[in-house]
């Protein structure tokens, strides 16, 4: 798929940015770079059951964004390599936005105030029952006393399968922000398990 | 609504298995080309790079772009 002058442009990867910022190589090393996007783009998304048509939509986009942000290239990999980083980015919000597009936070978080509820059942608590009952129970009290609400919601909203960023969406902030928040709530509930009666293997080896 | 057995499994999964993590995703970003061709060579890891592998093993949405960004270069390279 790579050409032998975009290899030989990959073995410095400056050449690239160097040409598409060169006004009388630009159009040439776009045409190149679009070649390639569209090569790794089929490579990723016809797995997922998308056509040419998707991938010319994110190859147009991504080569926008490449271009707007050509100068944070460091040249610690190939530039087509970064290049496609920001492509596949692109191409999976994408997917992200139009699956989730109907779907509000509400109806996957949806009423009790956002809390999480445990459905512990005589039917979940078979094998290891008193063990699993407990830990379950510990769990509900470490989720209702260690998380903050914005932690609850974004906990709740993840295990009903929405991504990151499409949470980020709804809620007006950005992606780094809900990750540290679905992040700490993690290590939040890990450190209370930590401090309680029960082994981290013993808790994953119970609900294994 | 409570969440379901499998919901609470995979809690328990991400909880437990759950370490530190220095990145956000667009850290993450910045530094994933470049893992990405480490593993492909298959060469040691810095520890710059062992970062990126920490935020892949916690950021579900980010090791999903990882795998679709190694499908990318993989089918290049073929």
């Amino acid at each position: 798929m790579y050409s032998t002058e975009s290899q030989s442009m990959s073995s410095n990867p400056y050449q690239w940015v160097e040409k598409l910022k060169s006004e009388s190589h630009r159009e040439e090393a776009v045409g190149k770079l679009r070649v390639i996007l569209m090569g790794g783009l089929k490579g990723a998304f016809f797995r997922r059951g998308q056509n040419d048509a998707f991938c010319e939509d994110v190859c147009q986009e991504s080569l926008i964004r490449v271009m707007k942000n050509i100068d944070s290239f460091e040249g610690r990999s190939k530039f087509t390599t970064w290049a496609i980083s920001i492509a596949i980015r692109v191409g999976i919000s994408e997917l992200r936005r139009r699956h989730h597009k109907d779907v509000s936070l509400d109806a996957i978080t949806s009423g009790n105030d956002m809390k999480i509820e445990l459905a512990i059942t005589e039917d979940d608590v078979s094998g290891n029952a008193i063990d699993q009952r407990a830990i379950l129970e510990t769990l509900s009290n470490l989720i209702e006393n260690q998380l903050t609400e914005k932690q609850r919601t974004v906990v709740r909203a993840l295990l009903g399968g929405m991504p990151v960023e499409e949470i980020a969406r709804r809620t007006n902030s950005n992606r780094n922000a809900v990750y540290k928040l679905f992040h700490d709530a993690k290590q939040r509930l890990k450190s209370g398990f930590e401090n309680s009666n029960f082994s981290l293997s013993d808790i994953e080896s119970v609900f294994a | 609504m409570p969440l379901s057995k499998q919901q609470i499994s995979t809690l328990i999964s991400l909880v437990v298995n759950s370490t530190p993590d220095s990145l956000s995703c667009d850290d993450c970003l910045v530094n994933v080309a470049e893992f990405a061709e480490t593993e492909l060579m298959g060469t040691s890891l810095c520890e710059s790079m062992l970062k990126v592998k920490q935020h892949l093993n916690n950021c579900p949405c980010c090791n999903d772009e990882y795998q679709s960004l190694l499908e990318a270069l993989r089918s290049l390279n073929n």
